[in-house]
C-alpha cells in the first residue's frame, strides 16, 4: 500500500508542478503567436516575433543590456574570486563580517539601495550609464559569493595556493591561472547567475530612469500587448539556455571537485 | 671557508602564546640531504615554511648562497616543494603539472613539454603524461609532484612529510627512489619527517628537533651511538633507561663501570641511556642476574624482555639465530657491550 501511494505521489506532484510551471508558459507562447487577419479573424503567425525584429530600437537595447551585463560579470569575478580566495586563506575570522555583508541587496530596499549607492558615487558616474553595472554588482553579490564560496570549499585551496607560489606563481597568476581553473564550475555559475540578474534587472535601472533592455520591453507593452508578450518569451527562452548552459559546466565542477578529493 | 648552499640563522616563530621555533640555527652543504626529524609540534613544518617563504619569522634570516632571502616572497625563492597532502592541480594533467614551474618562468611550450617528458621519465612515470590527478594512485600523485618540483632545477628541494599519506610499501620505495634522485641530480634538499626511520635511512644528516629547538645534528650513525641529548637518545631508536650511579665520570650499571658521555653531569644518581643491542643475554643457571620474560620474533632480530634480580625491565635485541634457545621464565645473565654510555642526571 506504503509503496503504492509513493508510486501514484511523485507522477502526481511532477504533473502538478510541470502544469503549474509551463501552463502559463505555454499560453503566453501560444498568445504570442495570435494575430488578426484583414478580415478581423483570430490566427496564429510570427507576425508579433517579426514586430520584435522590425523594432528600430530592439538592438541598441539590447546591446546596452548586454554590454553593462557583461561589465557587470568582469567586474564581480575580478573582485569576488580573489576576495573569497583570500577569506578562504587569510581571513576565516571576517567570515561572518562577509555572510552578513554580501546577503545585503536582498535585505535593503532596491529604492534604499538605489538612492544610497548612488549618493556614493562621483558626479560623473552618476550621469553615466555605467553606474549601472556597480549596482548590478552589488544586486549579485548575495549569489556570486555564495557560489564562489561553496566552490573554495570543495577544494584543498590552501595547498594548491602554496603549490602555485612555490612553483613561482605571484597571487595574481595564482588566482587567475590555479584558482579559477580549479573552481571553473562555481566561476563559470557566478558569471551566468550575474549576468541573467544584470539583463533582467528592471526595477532599480527604471528607479534611476535608465533605458535598458528590460525598461523597454515594458514600455513597449504599452503599445503593443501582444508584441510584448512575445519579447517575454523571447527573454525566457534565452534565460532558460542560459541555466542549461550553467548546469552544464556544474556538472563539470561536481567532476572537477571529486578529483581534487 | 666553505659556503653553505642554505643558512638558518636565529629563526623564532610563535603562534600566539606557543612558541613554534627559538633560536633555530642550521647550515645545509650543496648537494646535501638534511632532515629534520621530531615528534609532532616540534616545529620542523614551521622551519621548513619559513625556508619556503610561506610562513614568516618573527626574528632571525635565511641565507640561499649568500643571498639574504628573508623577506623574499615564495615566488621569487626559486626552491621547489613537495607536500604532505596531495597538492596536484586537478585541472592540468601530469604534464601540464610537471610544466606548471616552467610555465611561470616563461619557458616556451615546446621546452617545458620536453623537460616535463623528461622528469616524468625519471620518476618512472612517462606513459602517465596525459592522466590527471585522480587517474592516479597517492604514490603516483607525490612522484608526479615530486617531478613538478624538481622540473625548474631548483636552488633547494624541500619536503614536507610527502610519504606520510601513503602506505608502507609504497613509502620505503618512494623514499629510496627521492634518494636515488637527489643524488643523482645533486639537489640540495631539505625533508621534514616524524619517522626516525625515513630520516635514517635517505639523509646525509639528520636534525632532532624538540619544542622548537635543533637538539643535535649530526649524519643518522652518528646521531643513533652518540646521541648528544636524553631526548634524542629517546626519540631516535628504542632505548633501555637504567639508574646507576655516577662518579668522577664512570658510571656503574649491570655490574660493569661504563665511561660517561656526557660531562656536565653532577655525580651522584643518574639515568644511563642504553641502546638494546647493546644488552648481552645469555643463558646462566649458576649466577643470573635476569629472567626472561617474553621474547618476540621480528624476522632477522628478536626481542628479548628482561626482568632483573632488582625487578627493572630491560629490553634486548638479539639475532634470531642466538635467541632461538631463550625461552620465558630462563635464567639469564645480562650485561653492557658498549664501554661508554650516555646519562642524565635523574
Amino acid at each position: 500500500m506504503a509503496t503504492l501511494k509513493k508510486n501514484i505521489i511523485l507522477p502526481i506532484t511532477l504533473i502538478i508542478g510541470g502544469i503549474f510551471a509551463f501552463l502559463p508558459f505555454g499560453s503566453a507562447a501560444e498568445f504570442s503567436f495570435r494575430s488578426f487577419s484583414e478580415t478581423g479573424k483570430l490566427q496564429h503567425s510570427l507576425t508579433s516575433y517579426r514586430w520584435i525584429i522590425n523594432q528600430p530600437e530592439l538592438a541598441s537595447h539590447l546591446f546596452l543590456s548586454l554590454k553593462l551585463a557583461l561589465i557587470a560579470v568582469l567586474i564581480t569575478l575580478f573582485l569576488m574570486v580573489p576576495t573569497v580566495a583570500w577569506l578562504h586563506l587569510k581571513a576565516q575570522t571576517w567570515r561572518p563580517l562577509l555572510e552578513v555583508l554580501t546577503i545585503l541587496p536582498l535585505i535593503i530596499p532596491v529604492v534604499a539601495l538605489s538612492i544610497g549607492a548612488q549618493a556614493a558615487f562621483p558626479d560623473w558616474l552618476q550621469s553615466s550609464e555605467y553606474e549601472l553595472p556597480l549596482m548590478y554588482v552589488i544586486l549579485s553579490m548575495p549569489f556570486s559569493f555564495r557560489i564562489l564560496d561553496t566552490g573554495m570549499q570543495a577544494i584543498p585551496l590552501k595547498t594548491i595556493t602554496e603549490a602555485a607560489r612555490g612553483l613561482g606563481a605571484n597571487w595574481l597568476k595564482t588566482i587567475f591561472f590555479v584558482i579559477a581553473p580549479v573552481i571553473r564550475g562555481s566561476v563559470m555559475g557566478a558569471f551566468f547567475l550575474t549576468f541573467a540578474l544584470s539583463l533582467g534587472e528592471f526595477t532599480l535601472t527604471s528607479l534611476l530612469h535608465w533605458d535598458t533592455f528590460p525598461t523597454w520591453v515594458t514600455s513597449v507593452s504599452q503599445q503593443n500587448i501582444i508584441g510584448a508578450i512575445a519579447l517575454s518569451i523571447f527573454s525566457l527562452t534565452a534565460a532558460f539556455a542560459l541555466l542549461l548552459i550553467i548546469s552544464l559546466f556544474t556538472s563539470r565542477a561536481r567532476k572537477l571537485t571529486k578529483e581534487a578529493e | 671557508m666553505k659556503t653553505g648552499m642554505l643558512e638558518i640563522k636565529g629563526i623564532s616563530r610563535r603562534f600566539g602564546e606557543t612558541v613554534a621555533l627559538d633560536n633555530l640555527s642550521l647550515e645545509i652543504e650543496p648537494g646535501e640531504l638534511v632532515a629534520l626529524l621530531g615528534p609532532s609540534g616540534c616545529g620542523k613544518t614551521t622551519a621548513l615554511r619559513i625556508v619556503a617563504g610561506l610562513e614568516r619569522a618573527d626574528a632571525g634570516t635565511v641565507i640561499l648562497k649568500s643571498k639574504d632571502v628573508t623577506n623574499t616572497p615564495p615566488h621569487h625563492r626559486n626552491m621547489g616543494m613537495v607536500f604532505q597532502a596531495y597538492s596536484l592541480f586537478p585541472n592540468l594533467n601530469s604534464q601540464e603539472n610537471v610544466a606548471f614551474g616552467l610555465q611561470m618562468r616563461k619557458v616556451s611550450k615546446s621546452k617545458r613539454i620536453q623537460k616535463a617528458n623528461e622528469l616524468l621519465e625519471l620518476v618512472g612515470l612517462n606513459s602517465h603524461a596525459r592522466r590527471f590527478p585522480h587517474q592516479l594512485s597517492g604514490g603516483q600523485q607525490q612522484r608526479v609532484a615530486l617531478a613538478r618540483a624538481l622540473a625548474f632545477e631548483p636552488e633547494i628541494l624541500l619536503l614536507d612529510e610527502p610519504l606520510s599519506a601513503l602506505d608502507a610499501q609504497v613509502r620505503a620505495n618512494l623514499r629510496e627512489e627521492i634518494r636515488r634522485l637527489q643524488l643523482s641530480l645533486g639537489t640540495t634538499t631539505l625533508f621534514v619527517t616524524h619517522d626516525q626511520e625515513e630520516a635514517m635511512a635517505i639523509s646525509d644528516r639528520v636534525g632532532v628537533m624538540n619544542k622548537g629547538k635543533l637538539e643535535q645534528i649530526a649524519p643518522p650513525d652518528y646521531i643513533y651511538n652518540s646521541p648528544s641529548t636524553p631526548f634524542v637518545a629517546g626519540f631516535v631508536g628504542s632505548v633501555n633507561k637504567i639508574k646507576g650511579k655516577l662518579f668522577n665520570g664512570k658510571v656503574s650499571i649491570l655490574g660493569k663501570e661504563l665511561l660517561s658521555m656526557t660531562n656536565d653531569v653532577p655525580n651522584g644518581s643518574v639515568i644511563a641511556y642504553v641502546r638494546p643491542e647493546s644488552i648481552l643475554v645469555e643463558r646462566n643457571e649458576t649466577i643470573p642476574n635476569a629472567k626472561i620474560v617474553t621474547r618476540s620474533f621480528l624476522g632477522a632480530n628478536s626481542r628479548v624482555m628482561c626482568e632483573t634480580n632488582e625487578g627493572v625491565l630491560i629490553y634486548s635485541a638479539i639475532s634470531s639465530t642466538l635467541s632461538g634457545n631463550l625461552h620465558p621464565g630462563d635464567s639469564v645473565s645480562i650485561s653492557v657491550t658498549q664501554s661508554e654510555v650516555m646519562v642524565a642526571s635523574v
